[in-house]
């Protein structure tokens, strides 16, 4: 990953360390929705909740990111607590909707407590610069390059704690109730209180996301859209909803999908217009193709091992 | 007492209008067990339609019938092209665990939402534009006096009202509604009286676009076109289906209104920043103390 | 005439139907019986299309019907009567009666009341109930109703499945009367698949015998009413 780094040009290593970054992202769906078949339109918001606790803790309190970071992932597994104890009761287009209900009313604090998170303006923060002692061995990165050693770790974390989950007996019950919660309770499986489990879990996954996608620069309503909840799912769905490779393809699919239309399509004179939503047109049409033609995704189709 | 008024009028109408979307809601899930989020995208784009039209120089009324018709193909379209292929599919291992079958229908819904916004926004680019009403907007004068109702409230409560009568009349009285009741009930026994149940299902889409077509072409005078104005609806039209009981046509009405009453009097007495939070909060209480909804019947959680 | 060969349902890896064979003679009572689980409803469901076969072929007077949807077997003249919810407990009884003459109302326009009129007149307990909703009625008249709605469809073959579950004995005997009457009448086929062997077999002209998805007799009714051995080794009796 690193020695791919420093082949790329600067908007390259930006959009690796996007992909890193949103790959936590994406796990925390692959975990609520691929592994305990729960749906939330509101990952994007608990990105966001990750991403204010950060701003607010550098800013106000002067933590450096090392701690902030970490902090921010315990606020966020709170909201996620909060989330599921609302939802843990609800399925199907109920969960969906009430999700998305609050992924759309929790924005609306940014303006209403406009002197803490100042608005549609937002908190300017970014991963600074890297400490002298990591100069001196390794050299003075750019900012974009300081960006993806920042977020390697931790996604080299989120990686760990996924797959780990995934094989325990955690994990193992979450399928169960996912495929028929009847089965599971009868089987002395408490759902409802593993159902807010996998909520407090995704939820922290989400959180560290939204810290590292703020600290690229600016942490406010219009870096984490309502539409960041949507993107995180498709490219859960797009790669394979059950796994952790499917999460990572996924994630390259859509962080890279702008670059490789307007590369396939560079050569035709396209309107502004249509250049600006092609990709989230295709990136939709794609989701709709493998949900009614192999909902399974791309990983899906070769997956025998895992469940 | 004028504020009091004035959020009253603009409850009944808004909730007239939220009352249609809940109303669409509740349609597609009885004929088709689905809720479709992508509901108001299709009303978008068919007032995108409208919009084009008249500015194109039509009569406002002939793009209001048009943007019904788009409306109602675009419903039936989706139920043929996305909905019934989806719900043919084998038993693969994903689709085997009972979450992912409901949480398939809904992400398909999701993303046609999107490609609908983005088809929109290469269509007709993102900028907000206006769009006609067929009544003046300012308070009504009688006798010399201002109203706290605008003739076009006026008009959107006649046109809700009589929508809401035919649709009752057309589910309660023709051969047609029967079928289409029936389908949504039972399916099993209605195939076995011989009704077409893939053919009825979706014309519950066509209807059910048709009606959102409606809710879209009467809110957007208020606020401004743009693919993502109808957001906002679809979250307070889905509200106001499980306040009022998502399998209840009644309940759909009388949840719309619910929702326009407490919308309308959050903004003029608090502030319009907490309208969002108080639809949570309406949404979370009901699915607390009474999920069913207020006029749902005791299955209507089937998923 | 319906020629039922070799079919084959399974779910998933259950095996339902292990190559049943027999034929239904026209405007005769044929009724299937056997214990429970011998796949007498998969049967039905299967000869009325809500159930797919893997194999064999179902044929209804030189018509083979396997494949087909139920709304299209329907319009083939077949009607199907399955057990319990039979009936939309939410509709009224007029609606759910009418259901079953909806898609007559083109073709048929002018016989669609006469239909409706006949099924009051063998039921005449639905004509005073018949704006309350179905779900109002007691089993008996419930059944009545299922019976009625698919009568309306003017079927040639009536597939009735358990029409004595859950029904006390008077009631019984007076819904097997009418069905029984009314194939003697108007040339109705009746395929009959009872529980309660001993009502069917007094009945009907025909009967075969299931176990496990299997054959086992395939005899005239007397006949099977009258093997004793047959009798204890599958029905219990």
């Amino acid at each position: 990953m690193l020695v791919l780094g420093s082949r790329f040009d600067a908007y390259n290593q930006a959009q690796l360390a996007v992909v890193l970054i949103l790959f936590i992202g994406v796990l925390s769906v692959t975990i609520l929705t691929g592994i305990s078949g729960q749906l939330s339109l509101g990952q994007g918001a608990l990105m966001a909740v990750g991403g204010y606790s950060t701003a607010l803790l550098i800013i106000n309190h002067k933590l450096s990111l090392w701690v902030a970071i970490p902090l921010s992932i315990i606020s966020a597994g709170i909201a996620g607590l909060l989330l599921g104890v609302a939802a843990a009761r609800l399925s199907g287009p109920y969960l969906a909707g009430t999700t998305l209900v609050i992924a759309l009313a929790i924005p609306t604090l940014a303006n209403r407590f406009m002197s803490i998170f100042k608005g549609d303006e937002g908190l300017p923060v970014d991963v600074g610069y890297p400490p002298a002692w990591f100069s001196n061995i390794f050299g003075e990165p750019s900012y974009e390059k300081w960006q993806i050693y920042v977020a390697l770790p931790f996604a080299a974390l989120a990686l760990f704690f996924a797959s780990n989950i995934l094989l325990s007996r955690s994990g193992r019950m979450w399928r169960a109730i996912r495929d028929n919660e009847l089965a599971a309770s009868l089987n002395g499986v408490n759902y409802s209180r593993q159902k807010i489990y996998v909520f407090i879990v995704s939820a922290s996954f989400a959180g560290l996301s939204g810290a590292l996608y703020g600290l690229r620069g600016l942490v406010g309503p219009s870096v984490y859209p309502v539409s960041l909840s949507l993107t995180l799912l498709t490219a859960a769905v797009l790669g394979g909803i059950r796994s952790i490779s499917g999460a990572f393809i996924g994630t390259v699919i859509v962080v890279y999908l702008p670059d490789w239309i307007e590369k396939v399509l560079g050569n035709f004179e396209l309107s502004e217009q249509v250049s600006n939503f092609l990709p989230s047109l295709i990136s939709s049409l794609l989701l709709i193709l493998t949900v009614v033609i192999n909902p399974a995704g791309v990983a899906g189709t070769r997956l025998h091992k895992h469940k | 007492m004028n504020t009091f008024l004035a959020a009253l009028f603009s409850g009944t109408s808004r909730g007239a209008i939220f009352a249609l979307v809940a109303l669409g809601l509740v349609i597609v899930w009885r004929g088709a067990g689905i809720v479709n989020f992508a509901q108001m995208g299709q009303a978008m784009f068919s007032t995108y339609i409208a919009s084009t039209l008249i500015t194109n120089g039509s009569n406002y009324w002939v793009g209001f019938f048009v943007a019904l018709f788009a409306g109602a193909a675009m419903g039936a379209l989706l139920d043929i092209l996305v909905m019934r292929p989806l719900s043919n599919k084998k038993k693969t291992e994903l689709l085997s665990s009972e979450s992912m079958r409901a949480a398939v229908p809904v992400i398909a819904s999701l993303g046609i939402l999107g490609a609908l916004q983005a088809l929109a926004g290469i269509l007709w680019a993102a900028e907000e534009r206006g769009f006609p009403a067929p009544a003046k907007q300012e308070g009504l004068s009688v006798g010399g006096n201002v109203m706290p109702f605008t003739s076009f409230d006026i008009f959107v409560i006649s046109v809700v009202a009589l929508t809401l009568i035919i649709t009752t009349l057309f589910f309660k009285k023709t051969s047609v509604g029967l079928a289409m009741r029936a389908t949504a009930l039972n399916q099993e026994v209605a195939k076995l009286s011989g009704i077409r149940t893939n053919r009825t299902r979706t014309l519950s889409w066509a209807i059910s676009g048709a009606a959102s077509s409606l809710a879209g072409l009467l809110i957007t005078p208020t606020s401004n076109l743009s693919p993502n104005t109808l957001d906002l609806v679809l979250i307070v039209g889905f509200t106001a289906a499980v306040v009022g009981g998502l399998d209840s046509p009644a309940g759909a009405v009388l949840g719309g209104f619910i929702l326009g009453m407490v919308i309308s009097f959050v903004t003029f007495y608090d502030t319009p920043e907490d309208v969002f939070l108080s639809i949570l909060a309406v949404l979370l209480l009901v699915l607390i103390i009474r999920p069913r909804g207020i006029l749902g019947s005791k299955d209507v959680r089937r998923v | 005439m319906l020629k039922i060969e070799n079919l084959v349902t399974k779910f998933g890896s259950v095996v339902a139907l292990d190559g049943v064979s027999f034929s239904a003679q026209e405007s005769k009572i044929t009724t299937v019986i056997g214990a429970n689980g011998a796949g007498k409803s998969t049967l039905l469901r299967t000869i009325s299309g809500l159930e797919r076969a893997s194999q064999g072929d179902i044929t209804w007077q030189g018509d083979s019907i396997i494949g087909k949807r139920p709304e299209d077997i329907v319009r083939m003249g077949i009607a199907h009567v399955p057990e319990g919810h039979a009936v939309i407990s939410e509709l009224s009884v007029e609606e759910n009666i009418s259901m079953g003459s909806l898609f007559r109302r083109r073709k048929f326009k002018s016989d669609v009341q006469v239909a409706i009129d006949e099924a009051y007149q063998l039921f005449p307990r639905l004509l005073e109930r018949r704006k309350q909703l179905a779900g109002t009625l007691s089993g008996g008249e419930r059944q009545m109703l299922a019976i009625s709605r698919a009568l309306v469809s003017r079927p040639q073959l009536l597939l009735l499945d358990e029409p004595s579950l859950g029904l006390a004995p008077l009631v019984v005997e007076q819904i097997i009367d009418s069905v029984n009457t009314l194939c003697r009448t108007t040339g109705l086929t009746v395929l009959l698949v009872e529980q309660n062997a001993n009502t069917a077999l007094g009945v009907a002209d025909h009967g075969v015998l299931l176990a496990l998805g299997k054959v086992v007799a395939d005899r005239p009714a007397a006949e099977l009413k009258a093997d004793a051995n047959l009798r204890a080794a599958y029905l219990g009796y």
